[in-house]
């Protein structure tokens, strides 16, 4: 991997989560080595990388799911954030008979499901789907959906976990260009107001660019961080995905928006 | 030990068929509608957890708990269940911590626990006598102590069913989703292990080895076609169960059948899953 300076941090800004030396190694291959860096409070910190860098392995560390050496400070001590979680690929058995509102009220109701819903979770399900435009699919079955139906569903299920810390992991994949809209403005609308940080892994740089408020450039090990203005820098994205990079330029930027391709961009400039 | 002749005198009042006016008959009902809603519940899982092959395997560990207690000289009722849980606990252990496939860990399980019944049977052939009664199961024979027993695995299962039925589902949806989002999958897991080892060695006493998988995954299976919510499938499992287990039972009992109870119970469940099958064709071809 190139050599490439680190850029200096948000300043003053708290971190919500702070990767401290976290390495992560499978069969004797480092897929993460000593990670050092944070997502400040309240923020929309994205991680990109090429395929390999291990963008999903740090959420994966991060969630706790896999071992990892090095430490991962998550809020204040002795204050363990509310995570929301929306994974890229779900697995899942798409037999189980498990409507959408069952799915997104599952994690609340004590009384089994087999009484029937709780009608204030049924309602505040209702209203989990009507912010991601997704009311539509309340009654339908979880196997039955389609991949943006089905990531609508996850955004609303993650969102209604009233988190703190919200991870999303290529929330945008296998959506179409309307519900890219809808993550992309929807998101950035919900964390201004309710004031949560918001981690993400993309591969969308246009989108990234658009949205982010702090980028962390990951190949296994940090090559950038800090603010897309200095961390999307041409020298940067090529010595991070090894090729030219036409996509992004630093200055299109959303205070002169005229190069950036996210999907609400075209939309504005469609209208 | 409590005098169970008003329960057996009111399910031969409810039921008046001329076979169940035998106290062993009524003994069979009385343990089959004990045993047929945990199956039922725990099978909705197993499904879900794709956990079939675990059955399957804490089932052939009843060889061994049974020839365990023999050696020992323990009564083989308390050291085949507790061995079974054990078995159950040990395979979830090794599941959760190795990296070897799900799979791969039960089979290596089954196979020890198979191995190590009958290298100890083998020592004596007098034991393997015994071997027949837990290949086929006879519910015909179940004790009042058992009955008594079984009502207390019930109250124990229907609260643990009630508790955690949402988060168990959730857990057999996505794991990693249900951990994050503060469910307490590993607590849960070892629970559900632990719990279904104790009703599939129950269950071994009724339907036998090699039936107790189907007693669990058949009425699941069949409600899956029928179902079209969670809730629902809980409600269709139930029906499914109770009714193969009351009906086998009816039928194995008639003098024109004279077949094993075990072996009926599972026919009459699998008539439910074709009927299912049925059914889930109709209605994809309506939708089509």
């Amino acid at each position: 991997m190139a050599a490439v300076d680190l850029l200096p941090l948000n300043g003053l800004l708290e971190p919500a989560v702070r990767f401290d030396e976290v390495t992560v190694e499978r069969g004797g291959i480092s897929i993460l080595d000593k990670v050092s860096a944070v997502a400040p409070q309240g923020s929309c910190t994205a991680i990109i990388g090429p395929n390999g860098a291990g963008k999903t392995t740090l959420l994966l560390a991060l969630l706790g799911e896999i071992d990892y050496q090095g430490r991962i400070v998550l809020g204040a001590e002795g204050h363990p954030p509310r995570v929301g979680y929306m994974p890229q690929r779900l697995v899942f058995d798409r037999g189980m008979p498990l409507t959408v509102s069952e799915f997104l009220v599952m994690g609340f109701q004590k009384r089994p499901l087999w009484f029937g819903l709780n009608t204030g979770l049924r309602r505040q399900a209702r209203e989990s789907l009507a912010l991601v435009q997704a009311d539509h699919l309340a009654d339908r079955t979880v196997g039955a959906l389609s991949g943006g139906e089905l990531q609508r569903v996850l955004l609303a299920l993650a969102l209604q976990q009233e988190p703190d810390l919200l991870v999303l992991d290529e929330p945008s994949a296998g959506v179409d260009f309307q519900g890219e809209l809808i993550f992309c403005e929807l998101l950035e609308d919900l964390r201004r107001k309710r004031g949560f940080t918001q981690l993400v892994v993309s591969h969308d740089l246009a989108t990234v660019t658009h949205h982010a408020t702090h980028v962390i450039c990951l190949n296994r090990r940090v090559a950038a961080e800090g603010p897309p203005r200095q961390a999307l820098t041409a020298e940067n994205l090529t010595a991070i995905f090894g090729m030219h990079m036409g996509l992004v330029n630093s200055r299109s930027m959303p205070s002169n928006q005229a190069a950036c391709s996210a999907p609400c961009c075209q939309e504005q400039s469609d209208a | 030990m409590p005098d169970l002749s008003p329960l057996y005198g009111l399910l031969a009042h409810l039921l008046p068929f001329d076979c169940l006016q035998d106290r062993f008959m009524q003994q069979a009902l009385a343990g089959l509608l004990l045993l047929a809603p945990m199956t039922a519940a725990m099978g909705i899982q197993v499904i879900n957890f794709r956990m079939s092959f675990f059955a399957d395997a804490i089932s052939h560990s009843a060889f061994a708990g049974v020839a365990l207690g023999l050696l020992l000289a323990l009564d083989p009722g308390w050291t085949m269940p507790v061995f079974g849980v054990l078995v159950g606990l040990a395979i979830m252990l090794m599941q959760r911590t190795s990296s070897l496939s799900s799979d791969t860990v039960i089979g290596v399980f089954f196979s020890a626990m198979v191995a190590f019944g009958l290298a100890i049977i083998s020592r004596d052939r007098s034991l393997a006598r015994d071997l027949q009664r837990f290949l086929y199961g006879d519910i015909l024979t179940i004790s009042d102590g058992q009955v008594a027993a079984l009502m207390g695995l019930f109250a124990a299962l229907m609260i643990f069913q009630a508790c955690n039925y949402n988060r168990l589902l959730y857990i057999g949806f996505n794991p990693t989703l249900a951990q994050v989002h503060r469910v307490r999958v590993a607590v849960l897991q070892y629970l559900f292990a632990g719990l279904l080892a104790l009703i599939v060695m129950f269950a071994v006493q009724a339907v036998g080895v090699l039936l107790v998988t189907a007693l669990l995954i058949v009425p699941a299976a069949a409600a899956r076609n029928f179902a079209r919510s969670a809730g629902a499938m809980f409600w269709w499992t139930l029906m499914i169960s109770l009714s193969s287990a009351v009906a086998g039972l009816l039928l194995s009992a008639q003098d024109w059948a004279r077949t094993t109870t075990g072996a009926t119970i599972i026919l009459v469940a699998c008539g439910w899953f074709a009927l299912s099958m049925a059914a889930a064709a109709r209605s994809r071809e309506r939708l089509a």
